[in-house]
């Protein structure tokens, strides 16, 4: 065993918040966004003036770090404007952890704020695409992904009754969530008879698109002991990336979330058996299977049966998504701070209908662009620590 | 000769940038390839340096034009009251014998006719300056 990493345990999520969920017309992405840090803060017990370290990414602003500075009137002494796209949140945990213990920032503010509902009604690509795929008529993100279960289907037998389980799974948590966006019954069949999109992803193997912003405060633990509520310490983390291209991946059905999630667990001192719920980002049915492999949950292949029979859904022996998902709580562009606010509201034992009744580990993943970068974050509860 | 840089070695410095070297080369309705002289690796996308072992001696030439479908994926387009309906298209992804993948498609032929797995030669499609590799499938299975 090698020695604990000196990150490990040292910062915590105090604050969470979030605002716009589903739909928010009328506003921009910068107004929602400082009305989920506002949340936040008064979650955490603390006040703008605290916020000294600032972290975020979105897909509507160039210089997305500095226009938060400027609408929230902060004075940052740390700002980290990494986007490694939706996975960028998760990533900023670790960012954040270092600067922290580092003393560079006392209070980091991680946010993110979009209206991609009520603003474009559709995804917004970001404005540079990959120059050789673009002639032969991709659509962005949903080409890439199909394509990737496709390979995926055509190597290991995965089936569309297995993807749909990832859906179904995402729905019946979304069900006990009252901020989800979709809430009504779904089953294996509907999810097969939805309309087919970018086949072999048909509609309810897509995520949802709306608006929302979400953000969270940390601290180092020390000073987190000392606030409101029960601290999510943060226990490890990791990413790596290998191309931005999907036509640039080594292997369509094996992501980097392999090297982030075993960064994550060497820095935690953990192993996958020690985990209580994961909070994956599932932008498509896809993802879910992927990274329960990547990040050694399941073989390689072997996602589609892990998933079938209700194992991630509630009730099942491995939480998975338990606000309901990219698939059916909400996703506005980016999901990946969701995974964070999701896992403090477990760690807490704050998450009412959906709590797991043991809560004291949370892995969160997060995933960029189009499988193009991997962001792992283990949490966990002072039992954990 | 232009210079790419006062620090870059002039021998070994490309004339011009990698896509407009590609898109010379493709001219002539063939699929042509980097390959890195020092590590023997061939390149797609074009690039100013091997991403394998970062050298700069990287040459053009010509591929069998040969590959595999590595994925495929339909979009499927929503019917839209009183507009013409809109085919499926398929985007693949070509596994080229040479070892590159890339994105492409296949012109003209059906999404059920395409498959993973299934052999396919190059062609070069577009006009002078944004030529790009569209394939059709290989009758002669290998």
């Amino acid at each position: 065993m090698t020695s604990p990493s000196p990150l490990r345990g040292k910062s915590a999520i105090v604050g969470v918040g979030t605002a716009g969920l589903g739909e928010a017309p009328g506003f921009n992405a910068m107004d929602i966004q400082a009305l989920a840090v506002r949340a936040a803060l008064d979650d955490a017990g603390l006040s703008l003036t605290d916020v000294d370290g600032l972290f975020c990414a979105n897909m509507s602003h160039t210089f997305p770090a500095i226009s938060t500075v400027e609408y929230l009137g902060l004075n940052p002494r740390w700002i980290d404007g990494t986007n490694t796209g939706g996975s960028s949140f998760v990533a900023h945990a670790l960012s954040a952890t270092m600067a922290l213990e580092a003393g560079l920032c006392d209070v980091a503010l991680i946010c993110y704020g979009a209206t991609m509902r009520s603003g474009a009604g559709r995804m917004v690509p970001p404005a540079e695409q990959p120059a050789y795929e673009v002639p032969h008529g991709p659509r962005y993100p949903m080409t890439a992904y199909a394509l990737a279960a496709a390979r995926h289907m055509a190597q290991f037998g995965t089936t569309r009754e297995q993807l749909a389980a990832v859906a179904v799974a995402a729905r019946d948590w979304a069900r006990l969530n009252p901020d989800a966006f979709e809430r009504d019954p779904l089953s294996v069949e509907e999810v097969l008879a939805s309309r087919m999109v970018m086949e072999p992803l048909s509609l309810r193997d897509c995520c949802l698109l709306t608006d929302g912003a979400g953000a969270i405060v940390m601290t180092r633990a020390d000073r987190a002991r000392d606030l409101a509520h029960k601290p999510a310490y943060f226990l490890g983390g990791g990413v790596a990336s290998y191309n931005r291209a999907i036509s640039e991946m080594p292997d369509l059905t094996s992501t980097a979330a392999k090297d982030s999630g075993k960064r994550a667990f060497t820095m935690a001192g953990l192993s996958q058996g020690d985990i209580d719920i994961l909070q994956l980002y599932d932008a498509f049915t896809i993802n879910v299977i992927l990274f329960l492999e990547d990040l050694g949950f399941c073989p390689k292949g072997e996602g589609g049966a892990f998933v079938q029979d209700g194992r991630i859904a509630p009730g099942g022996a491995l939480p998975v998504n338990t606000n309901g998902g990219g698939l059916s709580f909400c996703h506005p562009g980016m999901y990946g701070v969701f995974t964070l606010i999701e896992a403090t509201r477990q760690l807490r034992g704050a998450a009412e209908a959906r709590q797991v009744d043991k809560a004291d580990t949370v892995l969160c993943h997060g995933n960029g662009i189009t499988l193009s970068h991997q962001a792992t974050a283990i949490f966990g509860s002072d039992n954990a620590l | 000769m232009s210079h790419t840089g006062q620090d870059t070695d002039p021998a070994v410095a490309p004339a011009s940038g990698p896509d407009h070297e590609f898109q010379t080369h493709v001219a002539d309705g063939k699929l042509w390839l980097q390959h890195c002289k020092d590590c023997d690796t061939a390149i797609f996308m074009p690039r100013v340096l091997c991403p394998s072992c970062a050298s700069l001696a990287l040459e053009w030439r010509p591929a069998s034009g040969l590959g595999t479908i590595y994925s495929q994926a339909t979009l499927r387009p929503r019917a839209k009251p009183g507009a013409p309906e809109r085919p499926p298209h398929s985007v693949v992804l070509v596994d080229l014998d040479e070892g590159p993948r890339m994105m492409s498609h296949l012109p003209g032929v059906s999404p059920e006719d395409i498959h993973i797995g299934m052999r396919v030669r190059a062609r070069i499609d577009g006009d002078t300056g944004s030529h790009l590799v569209a394939f059709f499938p290989e009758e002669s299975q290998p």
